[in-house]
């Protein structure tokens, strides 16, 4: 069939934005462990992210000119998934869920909180582009709601006002926020059995 | 043989079909949006829905499994199925919206959840009369919703490239059009951005959506997001008569749809033939409505002076008169005629006639290929509808160098359509002291610098065929009048549709826009009747039928078999007399 037209593959990404030699070799390897091509892409913008911070169109169009994959592919994966960052953030992100149950359980008022605190609009960054606080869908963490994620990595939960200035402070003396085992409820064993006792 | 029961109605069948497509090839209905028979089935619209089932068979026996009342037993599937891209298997069972209240129910459901951010803006969406999301949600929809909230709200008008224009908040998200950009074009240009409620098509950050066959996605899309930057707001649906017709903007003999109001040929759209192009068709394809509508030659006109700056009109009788007087007092080895392989096979056929029993001689010809203007798929070299016509007529090819020898050593010269000058192939120089007769249906740049223009029908305008690079022939139909045709008395025109006592009617409003042309075949029937020859040419048909007789290749090829087989491949390419 026809392959006409520009192929839409990055002509010229900018020269500021290139993978070092082991970045290069690093997809190499990625790709080698793949059937296709196409499901390095999202290894492939963790490179990116990770080394540049972001995975601005530019990047995306460095992305697919590396792969050789058409751009425009690049950029729907980059765009689908909100853990890609398709613009410069700030050096924390902050994803305060306000979904349904942590909705319930005061999310948006957490996230007032923040805006106060940070002096920024949700959605905004700060001046000293320390923080981005962007409001999050259902994190899959709702039995510790209310919650967010810190730049796509560690979870902090059953926020509070206070632990939310905690958190802020140990951000911005370099620490992260320490992981908390959080106990699931057990089911009630006399219920189990109660359940499992059909063939009785 | 497998064996399948739908809806209560057993057939047969071989091999792996898809549900969908079995259901639909047995004139039985599902509604559906993302599935396309020429792409890959992602079954994301849900629309499909219908229950599936199988006849439980005893492991050790092989035998049906029976319930109480002795009838076999089913063991369904555990949800409704998509049955776009779902495998027929033996013994499968069956259940459509005809005869199964879930089935109604999930599409009700299904379509109620397509349109909770639609904007049901169908009064001014250029898909309203056509668009399978109303057809859909007329006959399976909800009657109202149950969403309270507000839209949600994405970018409108937005210009994905030069000729396709998005409204994304009409899209469903089907992905028919950047499977089309993947599978089928392979320009990959598009792609779905954000996700959730949010999606929508769109091109990388900074590239422009110009793929050569891009507007077959605004065919393509089942609702009116992707639609066409020329023709958006330019007419209803119901307003203009749909006509099948044949691309002519190059050899490969795409067949479309012209669809016109008023005598304009508003917009082309593809017709599928899975010989020829399948759904599709090139964007250049579509601009033909220019060559229709746009700079047409009406009324014959003559310069009366070879110093005069413009041709004047003139009667029919006068031009015929003044051809007859020209033929006559000119020595026919000063005389050039030409043919074309811009004109169909019955106008090269009858000019041809003519020529030969007046001119003493036989038509040549000028291809017009572009070397690497093909792609392999609707686009090629041949920029010509009809090369193989002219050689199956016989006509001399002539090269660019010998066409201008024989113009330079000639008086008088007829051609028909070509626009030398144009193509750089003669220039207006040439022309001088000639008598240049020209048959065209464009104000070309041979038709100003012509002694006499003869207006002729285009395309869009007379049943002619039309032979492909494939050697497939092929015909047209009259889409719109000239000023001779009445199209409630020439029964060939499509009118609209039927209304509800089954008379034809349509929406034109005025009777504005013929043309003051003529067949090529009655021009020259008339022609031969100054010269005191009793041919009649009426219609295509008479030129085709007097060809059947002579030429073998077009030997019982009749307009009939060609609608009938969607074009006919022609056994034989060569040559019926190769010398001129
Ligand atoms: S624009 Fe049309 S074809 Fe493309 S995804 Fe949306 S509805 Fe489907
Ligand atoms: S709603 Fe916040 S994690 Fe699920
Ligand atoms: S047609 Fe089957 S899911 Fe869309």
């Amino acid at each position: 069939m026809a392959k006409k037209g520009s192929k839409n593959t990055a002509t010229n990404p900018p020269t500021s934005y290139s993978f070092t030699k082991e970045q290069l070799k690093e997809i190499e390897a990625l790709k080698a462990k793949y059937p296709e091509v196409q499901a390095v892409t999202l290894p492939v913008l963790w490179i990116a992210q990770d080394s540049f911070g972001h995975v601005n169109p530019d990047v995306q169009a460095l992305v697919a000119k590396t792969l050789d994959l058409p751009e425009s592919h690049v950029h729907g994966v980059a765009e689908f998934y909100t853990q890609y960052f398709k613009e410069p953030k700030g050096k924390h992100v902050l994803d305060v869920c306000t979904c349904l149950s942590c909705g319930l359980s005061g999310g948006v008022d957490i996230v007032r909180h923040l805006e106060k605190k940070l002096g920024i609009n949700v959605g905004e960054t700060t001046a000293d582009g320390q923080f981005t606080l962007q409001e999050a869908e259902c994190l899959g963490a709702c039995g510790y709601a209310p919650m967010m994620q810190i730049t796509n990595d560690v979870y902090v939960n059953h926020l509070t006002p206070e632990k939310v200035d905690k958190v802020l402070d140990q951000l911005i003396s370099g620490s992260t926020p320490d992981f908390e085992s959080i106990a699931m409820p057990l089911v009630d064993s006399t219920h189990t059995t109660k359940r499992g006792g059909s063939n009785e | 043989m497998a064996e399948i029961v739908i809806d209560g109605k057993s057939y047969s069948f071989e091999g792996k079909p898809k549900l969908l497509d079995f259901i639909l090839s047995k004139d039985k209905e599902v509604p559906f949006f993302c599935y396309h028979p020429s792409m890959s089935a992602p079954a994301n619209c849900r629309m499909c829905m219908v229950k599936v089932g199988q006849y439980v068979k005893n492991r050790d026996t092989g035998e049906y499994e029976l319930d109480e009342h002795g009838e076999r037993q089913i063991r369904w599937f555990p949800k409704l199925q998509t049955s776009c891209n779902m495998d027929m298997m033996d013994d499968m069972i069956v259940h459509t919206h005809e005869t199964d209240n879930l089935v109604k129910r999930a599409h009700k459901d299904t379509l109620e959840m397509i349109l909770i951010n639609h904007p049901l803006d169908c009064p001014i969406c250029d898909q309203a009369g056509e668009c399978p999301l109303q057809i859909q949600t007329y006959k399976y929809g909800p009657e109202g919703s149950r969403f309270e909230v507000k839209k949600q709200h994405k970018p409108k008008h937005v210009q994905l490239g030069p000729r396709v224009t998005l409204d994304a908040e009409r899209c469903i998200n089907c992905t028919r059009c950047t499977r089309f950009t993947d599978e089928i074009s392979q320009s990959h240009q598009l792609t779905i951005t954000r996700r959730g409620d949010k999606n929508h098509p769109t091109t990388a950050p900074g590239t422009v959506f110009d793929d050569p066959y891009s507007m077959n996605t605004i065919d393509l899309c089942p609702v009116g997001a992707l639609t066409s930057t020329d023709f958006r707001f330019k007419a209803r649906v119901w307003e203009m008569n749909q006509t099948p017709g044949l691309d002519i903007t190059n050899g490969k003999g795409v067949n479309v749809d012209l669809w016109t109001r008023d005598n304009l040929v508003l917009r082309i759209t593809p017709r599928h033939n899975p010989h020829v192009n399948d759904y599709w068709m090139t964007d250049k394809g579509r601009d033909a409505i220019q060559l229709y509508n746009e700079n047409r030659l009406s009324t014959p006109s003559l310069r009366l002076h070879p110093k005069d700056k413009d041709l004047v009109m003139t009667s029919w009788d006068n031009t015929l008169q003044t051809i007859q007087e020209i033929v006559e007092s000119t020595d026919s080895k000063q005389i050039l005629s030409l043919g074309s392989p811009y004109a169909s096979v019955e106008e090269n056929a009858a000019w041809a006639h003519f020529s030969q029993t007046i001119l003493k001689q036989k038509p040549s010809y000028t291809a017009h290929v572009e070397k690497g203007a093909g792609d392999g798929f609707l686009l090629v070299d041949d920029q010509a509808p009809n090369t193989a016509g002219c050689d199956l007529l016989g006509l001399k090819k002539r090269t660019k160098a010998a066409l201008k020898k024989a113009v330079s050593e000639s008086q008088v010269i007829f051609s028909l359509h070509d626009d030398y000058i144009e193509r750089g192939w003669i220039t207006k120089e040439d022309l001088k002291g000639k008598t240049w007769i020209y048959f065209g249906t464009n104000l070309t740049q041979i038709a100003n610098a012509a002694t006499l223009t003869v207006p002729i029908t285009c395309a869009a305008e007379h049943t002619a065929s039309y032979i492909n690079v494939d050697q497939r022939i092929q015909r047209t139909y009259p889409a719109k009048e000239t000023k001779y045709t009445n199209r409630r008395l020439d029964l060939e025109m499509s009118e609209g549709r039927l209304d509800r006592f089954g008379t034809k009617f349509d929406h034109w409003v005025n009777e504005d826009n013929k043309i003051d042309c003529k067949p090529l075949w009655e021009i020259v029937s008339d022609l031969f009747s100054l010269w005191g020859q009793t041919i009649t040419y009426r219609h295509g048909r008479d030129v085709l039928e007097s060809l059947n007789q002579t030429i073998t290749a077009l030997d019982g090829i009749t307009y009939q078999a060609m609608d009938d087989h969607r074009g006919v491949l022609l056994s034989t390419s060569e040559p019926q007399e190769a010398s001129t």
